[in-house]
């Protein structure tokens, strides 16, 4: 009986216990961290007559470095603004913080880093912060992909070499661009393969503090059919650059990742969610035409999800992808039936729900964003929990009339604002947020 | 090293022949002779050009044999020359640009005594065609007479060799700065018994091209870090050699000249950076050689009185080689690192070979049917072939296309009032007949729409008037609604890094040139002359290199080009034959008049200036003549001229802040020469220095000229 009541007290006692944690009344939910807001200058770049990237626009490259980009600023001009860069710098680059870091057009045979200042007046021009010799690998401009390691003190640079029969990597230092450590990737091409693609992808993974590299094996040199490619994962191990794991994606899952000869130096196609899933832009063949796919390697893994796809029913290439946050994704995509040129008004923005893949024309007024041109464009941009994202000014018949211009996504609300106009007549190809300090 | 044997063996060889030559053919008598010749020719030479300048076209003439004895190529005397501009990329040997009004590359056409100049060999150009045999140069500014058959869109540059009625010989040896040596042979021998007439010509030059690169970039001894240094030129040695025999018969019956002709060409050159001195090279080479053999036939009163007959047949083998062989990333210290990638391609290894037989046909016929009335038919075939293999690129795919070209023209000039009213009109037909045996990517090419051959025909023509009021004043206007035909590495590609475009339409000019001239004759000696000419040209359908989506591949288009409107001028003091003063200026203004771009675009550069082509230059130049200096028969003559180019933007001037632009800077460039002749001008020594003042100079962005650079010179005329 004794026992019985020590029972019972007991369990009147949780009962109690639980009735009075239950009634505690529930405490406020913490309230989401507000973005820091930083200070940021805007970068755009123009190219004249035609869309740069991937090939060297000798019709000039300009820049203009703006501290903002919403509409109540002037809008952008390049007739004598701005800085020519055709010459001496590409328009493919490394960021970082405020400066740049590439191999330059100039061809002097090496590294540089530079930054963009701007003056009380406005004028902006470049200053070059490092330049240093290549040590033993040798990149040409533009052909080269990188990632940042560690604590962003390290910058390694893929590319390829002997006719991209072999992938060569460096390392270097962030402050002065010093060669701290080179050599070649233990990754030899597999039979009937013939090259490599041009740079590959690279990227860095915090989760797992891993380096991942995405490349292709090519039956030719150059441009070829998707269907002729095998995509490759490599894992590599960024403390002493050996490779860990070589996977061969089926072609089912993906042919080609998205950006094989350039890497990320202009287009983004590699994202992150918050749960450190990382997020890769590819090609596969469907009814013998190239489409995009976007696939993810869940976190804690090291191969792609197949059963994953947050690129259904494809109109055309998955060209860019930037993570907004809350499981959204900005994607910069082209409608083949529209057209296939550089210069094709086909392309376009849309909102990807990667929970389900859905995705959404970015609209202004309940208006689709205009469709435009520039296959190798990088008109947008994140930061401040806002996406900037630059329209071509040129709608059809209507050239003379409309002027390039800025919309501004709020990440939160999902509206749309329109932003600050450029000069019209450009090809528009480039937003970059920089550090403003 | 095997330049070097070359060279050495060349020398040794002109030694024998030189003596030989003087010993047997020549005697002191037509020495004399000649050099009376001489004299008289200069005078001759002069009105010929003053002739020619006072014609109905615009035109440039220049004296070449005048300057023969000083000048180290045919470039350096015509880029002193009212509204021309040569860019060269650096020493000797190097690629050039010649600009005539402001519209330049394949706009231009250059001749050989009315013979399109590829006919020697595509190695074979302005700049290292043996000075010696050049008696003139006539250089026609837009609108080009239809005796040239030709479809030059900008205008077209003609040499005349030196036709002498006696034996001569004539040779020369040269040597300077930049371990520079040039010698020239060429003599004439008429056999007294069957009058058969020699005419050798052998040429030779090699230059290391050392001179001194500026402030140019290297490794430091750690190869941690660059610094800035000044350092020789390594891998840029050129040798050029020329050798062509002419044989033939003057004054028959049958004809009044039949000469036929055999040549060879050879030229190797390494090749030293690429589009700037950032990219340097140190092993890419390339070599040409080329055999032509040809035949010429004049007859005056052929079938009929006051029928003239120009015949020629020309055919060329042409093959030259691109090596481009090594995965070398050089600096300009010499040093390089084991690259990724190929010199001048920047991809895999090529030793490519082309190979362009060439046939030209052409006939003049001309009928005087009236004093001061001539009508001219005149017929010009050019078939091109276009072969390519790559003896180290497996992968490559040999090509082989064709292009020819027929050419028709009539003209009718007429002399009227005395003389004081010349008029010139013609039409021209052209024919372009295209065979292609490519058939890759036809929607890309045009080959979809071109069925294995297909034939273009094409009409021009023009007018030229020139009315003289007094000897003080004349004027003269021109016009001609002019074609060029596309070359074939616009239509053809070249079978790597350029598609085809066999849709590719001709250019198209509108040509027009208003001009002033006359001489004032002061009296005591003193002549004043001068010129001023207007020039406008309206291009359409430019041809112009894109570069396609495909990274590096590019293909020619038509696209609405460019107006060209501008000025030049002339004037020339010269006091007794020995003070001579002569100074011009040119300026025009390009405007880039498209629209919209390719795709439907507003082009931005709509009406802006074209970039990177200079627009403003001048020359001025000064020399006195003394006589009886010491040697018996002798002149000693002093000479110094002065250039000047504006300083010009590479891109579009209208965008980004002047002060972010790339800049070709301005050119301030003396020179100087001594030249001494003595016996009658039977020996000639002369001292040149170019850049006396040792200036940075740059035609083309980042590409540096030699510094200063002393030439001696020493030729013997018998």
């Amino acid at each position: 009986m004794k026992k019985m009541l020590a029972i019972l007290t007991v369990a009147m006692v949780s009962m109690m216990m639980l009735a009075i944690s239950c009634e505690k009344p529930e405490p406020e939910p913490e309230p989401e961290p507000e973005p820091v807001v930083k200070d940021y200058n805007f970068d755009l770049f123009v190219c004249a007559v035609k869309h740069g990237g991937m090939s060297k626009n000798k019709n000039g490259t300009y820049v203009r470095s703006v501290p903002a980009l919403t509409a109540d600023q002037p809008r952008v001009e390049f007739t004598g603004k701005g800085i020519d860069i055709t010459e001496d710098y590409t328009l493919e680059s490394i960021t970082r913080g405020k400066y740049y870091y590439q191999v330059p057009q100039r061809a002097t045979g090496g590294f540089v880093k530079f930054h963009i200042e701007r003056n009380a007046a406005g004028e902006e021009r470049i200053v070059e912060d490092a330049e240093v010799p290549f040590k033993d690998n040798v990149y040409s401009a533009r052909k080269y992909t990188h990632a940042w390691i560690g604590d962003s003190t390290s910058l390694v640079i893929v590319g390829t070499a002997d006719k991209a029969t072999k992938i060569i990597w460096s390392k270097l230092s962030e402050s002065n661009l010093a060669v701290q450590s080179e050599g070649t990737f233990d990754i030899s091409l597999p039979e009937g393969y013939s090259s490599f693609s041009t740079a590959g992808l690279l990227t860095y993974r915090k989760s797992d503090k891993k380096l991942y590299y995405f490349y292709l094996t090519k039956a030719a040199e150059g441009m070829v059919d998707a269907a002729t490619s095998v995509t490759h994962i490599a894992v590599i191990d960024p403390a002493t650059m050996k490779v860990e794991s070589d996977t061969a994606v089926p072609a089912g899952v993906m042919e080609e990742t998205a950006g094989s000869a350039y890497g990320e130096l202009m287009q983004s196609m590699i994202m992150y969610d918050e749960a450190d899933n990382m997020y890769v832009a590819g090609m596969i063949t469907l009814n013998d035409q190239e489409m995009g796919i976007l696939r993810r390697i869940p976190a804690g893994s090291k191969t792609f999800d197949a059963s994953w796809n947050g690129f259904p029913n494809p109109e055309g290439k998955l060209l860019t992808i930037q993570y907004l946050g809350n499981g959204r994704a900005l994607c910069y995509s082209r409608d083949e039936s529209l057209g296939t040129k550089i210069d094709s008004k086909s392309h376009f923005y849309s909102i990807i729900n990667l929970a389900n893949g859905s995705r959404e024309r970015v609209k202004y007024n309940g208006t689709d964003l205009q469709y435009c041109g520039g296959r190798f464009s990088q008109r947008s941009v994140v930061v401040n929990g806002k996406a900037y994202i630059g329209v071509g000014g040129e709608v059809e018949g209507e050239a003379e009339a409309t002027y390039p211009t800025i919309y501004i996504y709020d990440c939160k609300t999902g509206t749309v604002e329109k932003g600050v106009e450029l000069s019209k007549g450009f090809c528009f190809d480039i937003i970059r947020a920089m550090d403003a300090q | 090293m095997r330049f070097r044997r070359i060279w050495m063996s060349l020398v040794s060889l002109l030694g024998c022949i030189v003596p030989l030559l003087g010993q047997d053919s020549l005697s002191v008598r037509g020495a004399l002779d000649d050099t009376l010749m001489l004299r008289n020719s200069t005078v001759t030479a002069r009105s010929r050009e003053q002739k020619l300048r006072e014609g109905a076209f615009a035109v440039g003439a220049l004296n070449i044999r005048l300057q023969a004895s000083t000048l180290q190529s045919l470039t350096q005397a015509i880029d002193r020359t009212a509204g021309i501009r040569i860019r060269e990329e650096g020493g000797v040997g190097s690629e050039f640009d010649l600009s005539i009004n402001g519209m330049s590359g394949n706009s231009i056409r250059y001749f050989l005594d009315g013979m399109p100049l590829d006919a020697k060999g595509t190695g074979m150009t302005l700049a290292n065609l043996p000075v010696n045999i050049i008696d003139r140069v006539e250089i026609y500014k837009g609108v080009i007479p239809a005796s040239f058959g030709s479809d030059a869109l900008g205008g077209a540059v003609n040499i005349i060799t030196n036709r002498r009625n006696r034996n001569y010989l004539d040779f020369s040896y040269g040597f300077g700065s930049f371990h520079t040596h040039k010698a020239d042979f060429n003599a004439q021998y008429t056999g007294k018994k069957t009058g058969i007439i020699l005419k050798p010509v052998i040429s030779a030059s090699y230059s290391k091209n050392n001179y001194i690169m500026r402030d140019v970039k290297v490794r430091n001894e750690e190869h941690t870090a660059f610094v800035i240094k000044d350092l020789p030129r390594f891998h840029d040695d050129y040798l050029s050699l020329f050798g062509q025999l002419e044989a033939g018969v003057a004054d028959r019956s049958w004809a009044d000249a039949f000469f036929v002709s055999a040549s060879v060409a050879m030229i190797d050159k390494d090749i030293q950076t690429g589009a700037t001195q950032d990219h340097v090279i140190g092993m890419a080479e390339r070599h040409s050689r080329a055999v032509n053999v040809a035949a010429r036939y004049e007859k005056a009163d052929f079938l009929t009185e006051g029928l003239q007959l120009l015949a020629t047949v020309s055919q060329t083998w042409d093959h030259s080689q691109t090596i481009d062989t090594t995965y070398r990333r050089y600096y300009w210290d010499g040093t390089y690192i084991d690259g990724s990638y190929s010199e001048i391609r920047g991809r895999g290894k090529t030793w490519r070979h082309y190979r362009r037989p060439l046939t030209v046909v052409r006939a003049n016929l001309n009928y005087r049917f009236a004093e001061g009335h001539d009508l001219a038919l005149n017929y010009l075939l050019n078939r091109a072939g276009n072969r390519q293999e790559d003896a180290w690129d497996t992968e490559f795919e040999p090509t082989s296309d064709m292009l020819a070209k027929h050419i028709i023209s009539l003209s009718y000039d007429q002399s009227l009032l005395g003389g004081r009213l010349n008029n010139a009109f013609f039409v021209k037909d052209f024919v372009n007949h295209l065979k292609i045996g490519q058939r890759e990517l036809p929607s890309t090419t045009g080959a979809d729409k071109v069925t294995g051959s297909d034939t273009q025909n094409y009409l021009g023509g023009g007018v030229g008037s020139r009315y003289l009021f007094l000897d003080e004043l004349a004027v003269k206007g021109s016009y001609e609604h002019s074609i060029r035909l596309p070359i074939s590495r616009e239509v053809l590609g070249n079978g790597s890094t350029i598609y085809a475009n066999v849709a590719l339409k001709p250019e198209i000019s509108e040509n027009f040139n208003l001009g002033l001239f006359g001489t004032f004759d002061l009296g005591g000696g003193h002549t004043i002359s001068y010129e001023a000419n207007g020039f406008v040209r309206l291009v359409d359908n430019y041809i112009r290199a894109t570069v396609l989506e495909t990274e590096s591949m590019m293909q020619y288009v038509n696209v609405d080009a460019v107006h060209i409107k501008g000025v030049d001028g002339e004037i020339r003091y010269d006091w007794a034959g020995k003070l001579h003063i002569a100074a011009n200026a040119s300026y025009d203004d390009s405007r880039d008049m498209r629209k919209y771009t390719q795709s439907g675009d507003l082009s931005v550069t709509y009406r802006n200036r074209t970039p990177n082509r200079p627009w403003a230059y001048a020359n001025t130049e000064v020399s006195y003549t003394f006589h009886q200096v010491g040697l018996r028969d002798s002149r000693l003559r002093l000479s110094c001229d002065y250039q000047w180019v504006h300083w010009f933007y590479l891109t579009w001037e209208a965008f980004g802040s002047a002060g972010t632009k790339s800049k070709v800077p301005s050119q301030h460039i003396t020179n100087a020469s001594l030249l001494y002749s003595w016996r009658g001008g039977r020996y000639n020594l002369s001292l040149e220095c170019t850049n006396l003042l040792n200036a940075l100079a740059f035609d083309n962005y980042r590409l540096q000229k030699p510094g200063r650079a002393f030439f001696l010179k020493f030729r013997l005329f018998l």
